[in-house]
């Protein structure tokens, strides 16, 4: 008996006759094998590099429709022209924040100009306009002379004219010749305040806050923001007539798109709703000192 | 053997084509433009004034400008509207108007920085904030030195408030014409007024009589007439802080015309219908800190709250999504608010779901 080849080696039986030689049979059906598996991986992932670059991706980022309103008098309001703020985590995780929010004390717009010794003229045409600095309206003809004039205006007016020359771009650019403190000294304060709290919110949470602003129906809109339980808040109070309101909410983000954002609103309100977890101080105005 | 080796090299060479092509597409972007630097001494170095070279970049504004110019001379108000004089350029740059070498040629070739040739009797000049450099009068694109910082939240806090627009009605109408004498109580149109220039610029539809009153979108502010308004002093960024809104870029394309979606969309809406306050549509625009990659997007959503059939006992007249997809059934087409270039593909699952 001879050498045998070992079982799982097939024998090829013809003869070499020079050339390449013939590649093994057993190895040839596994690296085919491979081979076709190598091509559908290569192809698939070059589907899903592609598919990646040209298809919408799957919503996986939530939208909060926020519809803000107050109750004064006998009337319901919506708040317009105010912003609201998204902080990371429940009302429990931001308890020490939703406590400084609390013991923030902002005097009023009126007190303050009035300590700044505004004339009761300018104090009228901020109120008038919800203004908390004189940028939030144009000056006018009649704000600069004439009965009604505010005097600061007209002083201010007077200087530019001065050096500005021109009477129309004296109205317009009067802003820039008013004390700094009667100018936006209210609004100043307050965003220093509103800044502190925020810089808290994001050492407390860790990630970014995000803000929006009511639009004159009181709706913002609050989109891509990833799923998860949030706090809404304006902050500082804001002053509506008589009184001023401050929310502490909290409200869980979905992912979902728009659309179902746009039938089901996130209602900030000062009455009592149990469907909102919502913790919501009104007081009255401060009477100045 | 060596054939799985090569099939699994040629799967790793192909994981790392794709990463390596991810990465690329995501890097080119983010790439700033360069600017071919010229050797050092050639008199052709000096044709081209940068703003961002270091010796320049060091100096105030106010070292070489002078804010503002004399007054009125170029502008209806107060703003740095001119080239620096001769000594500005002169104190640091003498050689390059007076040597020998400087002067063989054509002439110093400093002096076509501001001026249109280089001849001591030469006074005409480019217009000033647009050449800066002896060939830029021929670039396609309007380039910069200059990017723009605005934060356009801050602006929205301070300046935007319901009740000026309840005290002018009028200005409940998204757009305004300019010329119109009127109280500008403060919104988005205090800078963003009317620009029917774009209906020329747009792939438009062919013209018919209800186009006339689709006037387009919005300019964005072109001068600091604007912004001196509230920062001509005293309230910082001043008028000579430069910085304060502008930082240094060789080259900076501002997006003067946005890509519209919608083209065949009108702020006036076809009666004067769009009534809305700006932020109501455009649902981001109170969010976005600056005006880089601010996208005034207006979601499908935003239409459907007035143009769905259930809408219509409200706004009986109103082209609905339902009859736009109907129509879009027969024709292939979305015509009321997209021209062919958007109308003629299929909607997206947006407009599906808006219309659900």
């Amino acid at each position: 008996m001879g050498s045998r080849p070992p079982l799982n080696m097939k024998v090829n039986s013809s003869p070499f006759r020079g050339g390449l030689p013939p590649a093994n049979r057993c190895m040839s059906v596994n690296s085919t094998r491979t081979a076709f598996l190598s091509a559908i991986l290569i192809g698939g992932l070059l589907t899903l590099s592609f598919a990646g670059h040209t298809q919408t991706p799957q919503t996986t980022r939530g939208v909060i429709r926020l519809k803000v309103r107050y109750k004064s008098a006998d009337a319901t309001k919506e708040l317009p022209r105010k912003r609201f703020f998204l902080i990371k985590g429940s009302l429990d995780e931001n308890k020490s924040l939703a406590d400084a929010i609390k013991q923030t004390t902002l005097g009023s717009r009126a007190c303050y100009y009035r300590s700044k010794g505004a004339s009761q003229r300018l104090i009228k045409w901020l109120e008038d306009g919800d203004c908390e600095s004189v940028y939030c309206r144009a000056i006018e003809e009649r704000d600069v002379t004439g009965a009604d004039a505010v005097p600061e205006f007209k002083n201010a007016y007077d200087s530019a004219l001065q050096e500005l020359k021109t009477p129309e771009i004296a109205r317009r650019w009067l802003p820039n010749y008013l004390p700094a403190d009667l100018r936006d000294g209210y609004y100043n304060l307050k965003q220093r305040t509103v800044e502190a709290l925020l810089k808290q919110a994001e050492a407390l949470s860790g990630k970014p806050s995000m803000s929006i602003m009511t639009d004159r129906k009181g709706t913002a809109y609050l989109t891509d923001i990833e799923p998860g339980t949030y706090t809404i808040s304006n902050l500082v109070p804001i002053e509506t007539g008589k009184t001023n309101i401050l929310w502490l909410c909290e409200r869980e983000v979905k992912a979902g798109d728009l659309s179902i954002a746009m039938r089901r609103p996130f209602i900030l309100s000062n009455e009592k709703d149990p469907k909102v977890k919502c913790e919501v101080i009104e007081r009255p105005l401060p009477v100045c000192n | 053997m060596k054939r799985p080796i090569i099939a699994v090299l040629t799967i790793a060479f192909a994981l790392a084509a794709i990463v390596a092509a991810q990465t690329r597409r995501g890097s080119r972007t983010n790439k700033p433009a360069t600017q071919t630097r010229l050797a050092r001494g050639a008199p052709a170095k000096y044709s081209a004034f940068l703003h961002s070279s270091d010796k320049h970049k060091s100096l105030a504004c106010n070292d070489c400008h002078k804010i503002p110019t004399v007054w009125n001379a170029k502008r209806d108000f107060p703003d740095v509207a001119d080239f620096p004089g001769h000594d500005a350029c002169v104190r640091c740059h003498r050689p390059q108007f007076f040597s020998r070498q400087a002067m063989s040629g054509t002439g110093p070739v400093v002096c076509t920085v501001c001026h249109l040739r280089a001849a001591p009797r030469e006074a005409a000049r480019f217009a000033f904030g647009k050449p800066n450099a002896g060939d830029q009068s021929a670039k396609p694109k309007d380039e910069r030195q200059f990017t723009i910082e605005f934060p356009h939240d801050k602006h929205q806090n301070v300046i935007a408030i319901l009740q000026s627009l309840r005290l002018n009605p009028r200005l409940l109408r998204v757009s305004f014409v300019p010329d119109e004498k009127k109280g500008d109580y403060n919104n988005c149109t205090v800078c963003h007024r009317r620009n029917d220039e774009l209906l020329s610029a747009q792939p438009l539809p062919a013209p018919d009589s209800e186009d006339q009153f689709r006037k387009f979108f919005k300019t964005a502010p072109r001068s600091h007439d604007a912004c001196f308004a509230c920062h001509w002093k005293n309230q910082k960024p001043v008028n000579n802080d430069c910085g304060g809104c502008h930082k240094t870029a060789t080259t900076f394309v501002p997006v003067l015309m946005p890509k519209r979606i919608s083209a065949k969309f009108s702020h006036e809406g076809g009666k004067g219908e769009h009534v809305m306050e700006c932020t109501t549509c455009h649902i981001n625009i109170t969010r976005a800190a600056s005006v880089r990659g601010l996208t005034p997007d207006v979601p499908i959503a935003a239409c459907t709250t007035c143009h769905k059939d259930n809408k219509k006992t409200t706004y009986p007249k109103v082209v609905t999504i339902e009859e736009e997809f109907a129509q879009y059934k027969t024709s292939n087409a979305c015509v009321y608010c997209h021209a062919p270039d958007v109308g003629s593909k299929k909607p997206p699952a947006s407009h599906d779901a808006a219309a659900q």
